[in-house]
């Protein structure tokens, strides 16, 4: 290859960014738009919300937009624990399908309407009768009935372990009931938490302004006296506008983050997803080779998972065999360790399989997932299964996987409470579960879960043993989420959340 | 005059109408999954399939399409299938940021590629060996190469402007200039050297005309042949060139915005299209290419100024 002028100064220009950037460290001054005992809290997110109605609400990147608007019946600590929020109280009856709730009561609505009981009935019915994106936490919901002004009482259709859990997420975002479901909310929030927009500096898809709302019933909850949410899905400019100091948090990569840190900005690290591949067709549609188990613990033994991980996310996460994370309840140690990278022992359960010579598999690919498929490409190959990857776009990624199209692919799913995690890739009713793959032995084990109360963490260990016996999945590691902050605040991170919540942040000291 | 603006007008209209069919084929047969996109992945089947009817993507093609015409026609754009914003509206907070960015930054190349231009065409020498390998230099460097280094220099090093942008709705125009300072460079950068090239030829190929000799032997100042005569017919070569640049920064911007988080056109175009909010990315097209069009126009009218030729053929 010739080597001329074109490559000669983008080379050039390219030495010069990396000179520029490590002499970044040595830059005395601390970057920051404030320093100790700010007032106002400035944040990246990568992801943009649809819009302010509860209904449209989700899990994951952008639920701290909506608590810093809206409180919800229910609050997550960062350590998973639950607390009150609107609601003071609440408590199943012996059979798991009733939920009595106390509400606060002197709470007020942004538009001045009172929080009562018959506002958080409007708000449930309201949520289950939407269908918005996470409609799925009010499956279980039959009907909520007001009993007085500050008690509800909830029924659930069948018992649903995870569903307490739900009230602190989008099921349980309070908005005015004058306002549920008009293009006003859908603008602009109408809640009661702690914080209140200021429309005139917010625009859609760039940047949200709130404002300490006065009066709010728990000061604890309300530490800075503006928040804005800067919208960057971008990675280079979420890095820019941590290090230049025009935000104080972001989530960035390992390979940003180094940069980060030069620029003196602090890790708060947790970990939130595994990343590995979905064994969907265990039972053989596609793939029949894929019915037979030796031929998915085959899959798993195949993975040198230890420098993946280096290579891929240098070395950020820790390498696992189970799809559960240690903070679920459901995570059981012996079970790490079971499919160490072993490519003869994969070699020798496909041969007894009766695939010595080895199979094809399709795997899709897709923007962010190119390097992992290669590094998957490689290493399957060398124990003998030819790896073949169709590009998806981006965008037709899910439908494709819940259409069934695929036998495997590889992919990152958050590691949430145990029932969460069932019905998202284990029971029949799963996204993740597209060919509805079960056995009777498994179903027995899901239904002790989804009766188990407050038992039902430790019931899930038998689910997570069996899956991960059977190799349903050949999960690779769990990853560390790099969440970056600058010197003036502080951040706990959140349990089984892609961000922290709005509650876990506060001005350094 | 006005029959050359007329045909112009007309012809730009039958391409507005080729192009919105064709893009709408396009999204057309990528359209499948958008009910499912929307309603996330935990909506059930029965769920997806009424969002669809809802949506009216149930529905044969040619349907679809005369369905949102017919509103086009009257202005009214719909609202984007994932925000619930009015796509106007969306349009609206945008356009003015790309197009400020885009305006700007061509002016000041038009500017500056004629001075250097003319001044390596006129002076040769180092100049004219420093505009020659700048713009080998500026056209192979890739814009967002340009971009990180300028971030990385002035707004994290130095400190002199922000790193991404802070435009908001109300914003005065301190913020617009100090945001926008830094990618203007940046396009600037990657595009003076070209335009100053074609200028450069243009000058030395009228330099050589029998024309300058006559008017040299008038006596005239070199100055008045200069910027009266040479300039002017060296102008046509560097108008197409500046308009080429305007409609492929239009598309190029969109990288640009990203990295310096700027509310404008790109982002909103990228999104769309990858999620397939379909009245907004036909908003997007429709808006681009009216500008396209417009510029177009206006190239030629210039052009037809300057050169009275143009016009009568």
């Amino acid at each position: 290859m010739k080597f001329g002028p074109k490559a000669a100064s983008v080379a050039a220009i390219a030495a010069m960014t990396i000179a520029l950037s490590a002499c970044g460290g040595g830059g005395g001054t601390p970057a920051g738009p404030a320093a100790a005992g700010t007032t106002s809290l400035t944040l990246a997110s990568l992801q943009d919300l649809k819009s302010f109605d509860t209904s449209v609400a989700h899990i994951g990147h952008t639920m701290p937009i909506f608590q810093t608007a809206y409180d919800s019946l229910i609050q997550r600590l960062p350590d998973g624990k639950l607390a009150p929020m609107l609601a003071t109280k609440w408590e199943y009856n012996a059979d798991n399908t009733v939920l009595t709730v106390s509400l606060r009561t002197g709470v007020t609505f942004s538009d001045g309407a009172k929080f009562d009981a018959a506002a958080a009935k409007a708000n449930l019915d309201y949520f289950k009768k939407a269908k918005g994106s996470d409609a799925y936490q009010v499956a279980s919901l039959g009907s909520v009935d007001v009993v007085d002004d500050s008690t509800i009482k909830i029924t659930l259709a069948t018992p649903d372990p995870a569903f307490e859990y739900y009230l602190t997420q989008a099921a349980g975002l309070m908005g005015s009931p004058k306002a549920l479901g008009t293009p006003e909310m859908a603008a602009a929030p109408d809640g009661t938490g702690p914080y209140v927009m200021d429309k005139a500096s917010s625009v859609v898809g760039s940047q949200y302004v709130f404002t300490k709302r006065e009066g709010y019933w728990n000061a604890d909850l309300q530490k800075f006296a503006k928040v804005t949410i800067k919208i960057l899905p971008d990675l280079t400019a979420r890095t820019n506008a941590l290090v230049s100091g025009q935000i104080d948090g972001a989530l960035l990569d390992p390979k940003t983050g180094k940069q980060a840190e030069a620029a003196g900005m602090k890790l708060n690290s947790s970990q939130v997803d595994w990343q590995g591949l979905l064994l969907f067709d265990r039972d053989g549609k596609i793939n029949p080779e894929l019915a037979n188990v030796k031929v998915r613990q085959a899959i798993n033994f195949a993975f040198d998972r230890k420098t993946i991980l280096e290579q891929q996310y240098l070395g950020q996460g820790t390498v696992t065999d189970q799809v559960f994370g240690p903070e679920s309840g459901a995570y059981v140690e012996g079970l790490e360790n079971k499919y160490n990278y072993d490519p003869a022992k994969a070699k020798s359960l496909l041969a007894e399989a009766g695939y010595a010579n080895g199979f094809t598999l399709k795997l899709p690919s897709f923007t962010g997932y190119e390097a992992i498929v290669a590094v998957i490409t490689q290493q399957l190959g060398d124990v003998g299964i030819k790896v073949e990857s169709v590009p998806v776009p981006n965008a037709n990624v899910v439908s494709d996987f819940a259409a069934g199209k695929f036998a495997v692919a590889p992919f990152q799913l958050y590691q949430g409470e145990p029932w969460v995690a069932i019905n998202q890739m284990i029971s029949t009713t799963a996204l993740y579960n597209p060919f509805k793959a079960t056995t009777p032995e498994l179903q027995a084990m899901i239904d002790a879960v989804h009766n188990g109360g407050t038992n039902s963490a430790e019931l899930a260990k038998d689910v997570n043993t069996y899956v991960t016996d059977n190799a349903w999945f050949a999960p690779l590691y769990r990853l560390n989420q790099m969440y970056y902050t600058s010197k003036a605040i502080t951040v706990t991170p959140q349990l089984q959340q892609a961000v922290p919540s709005i509650y876990n942040y506060a001005p350094a000291k | 005059m006005l029959t050359f603006i007329l045909r112009r007008v007309a012809a730009g209209i039958v391409v507005l109408c080729a192009i919105s069919f064709i893009t709408y084929v396009l999204l057309y047969f990528s359209s499948a999954n958008i009910a499912r996109n929307i309603l996330g992945e935990f909506a059930s089947q029965d769920q997806v399939a009424a969002k669809e009817v809802a949506l009216g993507l149930d529905q044969p093609l040619m349907t679809r399409f005369f369905a949102w015409a017919g509103h086009a026609i009257t202005g009214d754009f719909g609202t984007s299938w994932f925000t619930a914003e009015p796509v106007v509206h969306a349009l609206e907070n945008r356009l003015p940021v790309t197009l400020t960015l885009v305006v700007v930054a061509i002016v000041l190349i038009a500017i500056c590629a004629t001075l250097l231009g003319m001044a390596a065409a006129v002076k040769r020498g180092w100049i004219d060996r420093v505009v020659q390998t700048a713009a080998v230099v500026g056209d192979a460097i890739p814009g967002f190469v340009i971009a990180i280094v300028l971030v990385t220099l002035f707004a994290i090093q130095l400190k002199l402007f922000p790193a991404t942008s802070s435009i908001v709705p109300g914003a005065g125009a301190d913020v617009w200039i100090a945001s926008l300072a830094l990618p203007v460079i940046a396009l600037l950068i990657n595009g003076v050297t070209g335009g100053a090239q074609q200028i450069r030829s243009a000058v030395i190929k009228q330099l050589e005309k029998d024309y300058v000799r006559t008017l040299r032997s008038r006596g005239i100042s070199e100055r008045e042949i200069l910027f009266k005569h040479v300039l002017r017919s060296a102008a046509p070569a560097g108008l197409t060139v500046l308009s080429l640049q305007f409609i492929g920064m239009l598309g190029g911007v969109v990288i640009l915005e990203q990295i310096f988080a700027l509310p404008g056109m790109g982002a909103l175009a990228v999104q769309s299209t990858t999620m397939g909010d379909i009245p907004l990315v036909m908003g997007v097209v429709l808006y681009t290419v009216v500008i396209v069009i417009i510029v177009n126009l206006l190239v030629d009218l210039i052009n037809g100024w300057l050169n009275p030729k143009v016009r009568v053929s």
